[in-house]
């Protein structure tokens, strides 16, 4: 039986086959709500409640207090890949198994890694301006061939981004924790492993640089001024993991006296980016409010993944797919 | 002709000569003496070539000089290449062999030209990657609505909004020549599905990167326009693919198609695409190249939002006019002095 709590938002488009449609024999959905106070937890207990979807973005707190007022949970599934939103020690410590959305957003993330990459070899701001002013003026074009891309966090997103960068002729170089399951990778070229000093080398041999890891205690603030300072001279950094895995101060300064040439972010510290951030103002930035991934189907396509794979696996007992290291934290 | 015949510069590997040379190239260079990317060849340190003239201008050349010299050989660099050109070939018959630096021969090409019997060769496939590149760039442009996203930085407005997937969407390549084919293998890499259009559908019969070849007549171009969600015109200007894409192929266009120009400007009928992206025929354009170079001020392309224009640059890196130099001076010239087959040939009649 899979008798499923919600912290979601009712109205969550995305979500409504979960809530209204046919669900696999055995599972229920018995309580939908994006707060504590929706739920009453003598209802939960008595129903035993054993599994909780989420995807409602302020779910740390409600789900930290559901883990220890309803002992009877099994299992966490994140709608989404990154975990950061609702990691707490109530998560790290308890029984549940939690899973997520690993490999549903990596392709849509590639493509804009590659655009971001083209933005600044075609030099698109230029062409724009030339347009603005009626200007034909020829200039000469970087090729993207032949340049190395270097990502740091070579998960799903950071390998299918990879996977494209190899098509361009690019030369490839990754940093992640375990280096060693990346040994035969016909994608990645170099793979350094998870150091300061590896990471700083990293970034003075990469022209793009391109920051794919999940938020963690470890990934933190990872991106700091000793990292930008040892980038590439005219180097373009990437983001579309967690904004603070990057110190934005240095990274402005990097853009402002360099080595940065520019940087492209679907993701920054504090979301919405507010409205006095230098990073609006600075030209050689390509900002995206964190929808890079966002097609009009990826988040039913989310849900779908939850209903259609991980449930039923969940109901014959059968090992769910994309489980998460809760301590590790993606 | 078999593929050893044209070189591609992502593909092709650099021969090494070691047979003796049997016949001496005598050069004129139909450039600008002042052009940095020649600079190795007008040195002159050529193994059985010598230069006998630089110049751009009919008076530039001392004919009788040039006939008493014995020249062989015309490389053709500048963009008024079309009348010395015309002079040199009635007035020097001991002209063998035209090369051309750049892919295009458009702007040289003429009647005498067409029905001499001297062999010409290009610069097919030193351009294909960046060009490539560039039809990447301009399908995202749009898919992920660059232009909203650079509003909305102006703006200082954090606004989520959905995004196209390239992944899925077909792109419809009419002219599948080496850059046709090197844009169709990055779309590939994408998941695009990819559909061609050529004047001789037999030569992609297997190939793996293309999923439909079409031949070129009015149908089939209508077809691939009804299906595509890009349409990339990489095609040669020749008097047949000469304002081809009219007001028809663009009502055929799928709806929300986007329409990508690395070929030449004159292939597409451009008051008819004006139209076409003010009615809402077409989503959008991207364009390397247009009808007269440089776009006139009054060109209303300059002013519709759904256009990206760059001034034909897209293929021009720091290097790439040396690197074409190079490819005559490293492939063909050796091959040339030793009578061995020429790269990239060239049919003047077609045009490509």
């Amino acid at each position: 039986m899979a008798n499923i709590i919600c912290l979601s938002d009712p109205h969550d488009d995305a979500n409504q086959r979960l809530y209204h449609g046919n669900l696999p024999k055995g599972a229920q959905v018995i309580a939908v709500g994006s707060e504590i106070d929706h739920f009453d937890i003598g209802k939960l207990k008595e129903a035993n409640a054993n599994v909780i979807f989420v995807s409602h973005p302020k779910s740390r707190e409600p789900l930290a207090k559901l883990i220890q007022q309803v002992p009877s949970i099994q299992w966490i599934h994140s709608r989404s890949a990154g975990i950061d939103f609702i990691t707490s020690n109530e998560l790290s410590n308890c029984g549940a198994m939690v899973t997520n959305a690993k490999g549903c957003f990596s392709s849509t993330l590639a493509e804009y890694t590659m655009m971001a990459i083209s933005f600044f070899a075609k030099d698109l701001p230029r062409l724009l301006k030339q347009k603005h002013s009626k200007t034909w003026e020829k200039y000469c074009v970087e090729e993207i061939r032949g340049k190395t891309l270097g990502i740091i966090g070579y998960g799903d997103i950071g390998r299918a981004a990879g996977t494209l960068a190899k098509a361009y002729g690019m030369k490839v170089i990754a940093l992640r924790r375990n280096p060693q399951n990346s040994q035969g990778d016909p994608i990645c070229d170099e793979v350094y492993s998870n150091d300061k000093t590896s990471l700083c080398r990293l970034v003075s041999k990469s022209d793009y640089i391109l920051c794919a890891a999940p938020l963690t205690p470890e990934t933190r603030g990872l991106i700091d001024e000793k990292v930008f300072s040892s980038a590439k001279k005219n180097s373009v950094f990437i983001n579309v993991g967690r904004g603070p895995i990057v110190e934005e101060d240095a990274l402005i300064e990097a853009l402002k006296n360099g080595p940065l040439k520019g940087a492209a972010l679907d993701v920054v510290a504090t979301e919405p980016l507010p409205k006095d951030s230098e990073l609006w103002t600075l030209e050689n930035v390509l900002l995206s409010p964190h929808n890079m991934d966002m097609t009009e189907t990826f988040m039913h396509e989310a849900t779908e993944f939850f209903i259609e794979e991980n449930l039923p696996r969940f109901l014959r007992n059968d090992p769910l797919l994309n489980l998460v290291d809760k301590v590790a934290g993606y | 002709m078999s593929n050893t015949q044209y070189w591609n510069r992502e593909t092709s590997t650099i021969k090494q000569y070691s047979t003796p040379v049997t016949q001496q190239a005598n050069i004129i260079c139909i450039s600008d003496p002042n052009d940095k990317a020649n600079q190795k060849l007008y040195e002159g340190n050529l193994e059985g070539a010598k230069i006998l003239a630089i110049g751009s201008q009919m008076s530039d050349f001392d004919i009788d000089l040039l006939r008493a010299s014995n020249a062989n050989v015309i490389f053709a660099s500048h963009p008024n290449s079309r009348e010395p050109l015309k002079m040199l070939l009635q007035e020097i018959p001991s002209i063998q062999w035209i090369h051309c630096r750049s892919a295009g021969i458009d702007s040289i090409a003429s009647e005498e030209l067409a029905s001499s019997s001297v062999l010409m060769t290009n610069a097919k496939g030193a351009f294909s990657s960046t060009l490539a590149e560039y039809t990447m760039m301009a399908i995202a442009y749009f898919a992920k609505d660059l232009p909203r996203l650079l509003k909305q930085k102006d703006d200082r407005n954090w606004e989520k909004y959905c995004i196209e997937e390239i992944r899925g969407k077909t792109l419809g390549v009419v002219g599948y020549g080496d850059i046709g084919r090197a844009a169709a293998k990055l779309a590939k890499a994408y998941g695009m599905t990819v559909k061609a259009l050529r004047r001789n559908p037999q030569h992609s019969q297997d190939d793996p990167i293309c999923d439909e070849v079409y031949s070129n007549d009015k149908t089939s171009l209508h077809r691939i326009m009804s299906e595509s969600d890009y349409i990339l015109c990489a095609a040669p200007l020749t008097p047949e693919s000469k304002g081809m894409f009219d007001e028809e192929a663009f009502a055929s266009a799928k709806k929300n198609c986007v329409f990508i120009n690395v070929g030449r400007g004159p292939i597409v009928e451009e008051s008819a695409l004006i139209g076409a992206l003010k009615n809402g025929h077409l989503k959008g354009a991207a364009l390397d190249v247009v009808a007269i170079e440089p776009l006139p001020k009054d060109s209303e392309l300059w002013d519709l939002p759904n256009v990206l224009i760059s001034p034909h640059n897209m293929d021009m890196t720091e290097t790439f006019t040396q690197e074409a130099t190079e490819f005559f001076i490293e492939e063909n010239l050796p091959r040339f002095v030793r009578n061995e087959l020429l790269l990239n040939p060239v049919d003047k009649v077609a045009g490509y």
